[in-house]
């Protein structure tokens, strides 16, 4: 339990860094945020699809 | 994004558009930290809004660089983009008091903090309250900005419930 408030002081650095980022820097952490959601849904919608049955 | 900022600026010079302002998620990253969309919105006030189609001179100059439409935006270098025609005076106001900022090199017109934040209060989704929250927490926009900018949209009630449910400490 004692480690949290240190996480969180560590959470709340790493944000900030990520907000001191350039804006172009944060425009292409977006595109690759955009990517990594579309193949993970992607990947998710194979998984889902239904399965073929093969008829002997 | 950068051939998008050269397009537009290209497109205001052409006389396409008179003017323009990135707005929507992709502005709201010059303020916080950067957030997941899909796509780039851009407001648009264009030379002849008494077309029936008041985008089509914007959607032709488009093609004629070879930028293509993908549904209902135009895909723009890794970008699929939206125009937006100016549809209030608000979205009018921050179009045309957005900031120059420099985007790699290439001015690029990006709507500023306290327009964006109140934008997003009249369109009222649960992202527009999240994007609030953001431009608040990242201290680019303070609430009495918004208020006296919400005040002179007609949005003081909306603004009130927002810090009613949002924003009371």
């Amino acid at each position: 339990m004692t480690e949290i408030p240190e996480r969180l002081k560590k959470q709340a650095q790493w944000q900030k860094s990520r907000r001191d980022l350039s804006w172009p820097e944060k425009v292409r952490l977006a595109e690759a945020i955009r990517d990594s959601l579309e193949s993970l849904r992607r990947s998710r919608s194979g998984a889902n699809a239904p399965r073929q049955v093969r008829r002997s | 994004m950068r051939e998008l900022a050269r397009l537009l600026n290209d497109m205001q010079a052409a006389g396409v558009i008179e003017n323009y302002a990135v707005f929507g998620a992709m502005a709201q990253m010059r303020y916080t930290e950067a957030v997941a969309t899909l796509d780039a919105d851009v407001l648009v006030a264009v030379a002849s809004p008494e077309r029936m189609d008041v985008l089509a001179e914007v959607y032709e100059f488009c093609a004629r660089r070879g930028f293509r439409a993908e549904g209902e935006a135009i895909r723009v270098g890794a970008w699929p983009v939206q125009f937006v025609p100016v549809f209030s005076p608000l979205t009018r106001e921050a179009m045309e008091q957005a900031d120059t900022a420099d985007f790699e090199g290439i001015p690029l017109r990006v709507v500023r903090a306290d327009h964006l934040a109140v934008i997003a209060l009249s369109v009222g989704r649960a992202k527009d309250y999240a994007r609030i929250l953001a431009l608040l927490e990242s201290l680019s926009v303070t609430r009495d900005e918004i208020a006296r900018l919400a005040a002179r949209h007609g949005l003081s009630e909306a603004w009130r419930r927002f810090e009613a449910r949002f924003a009371d400490d």
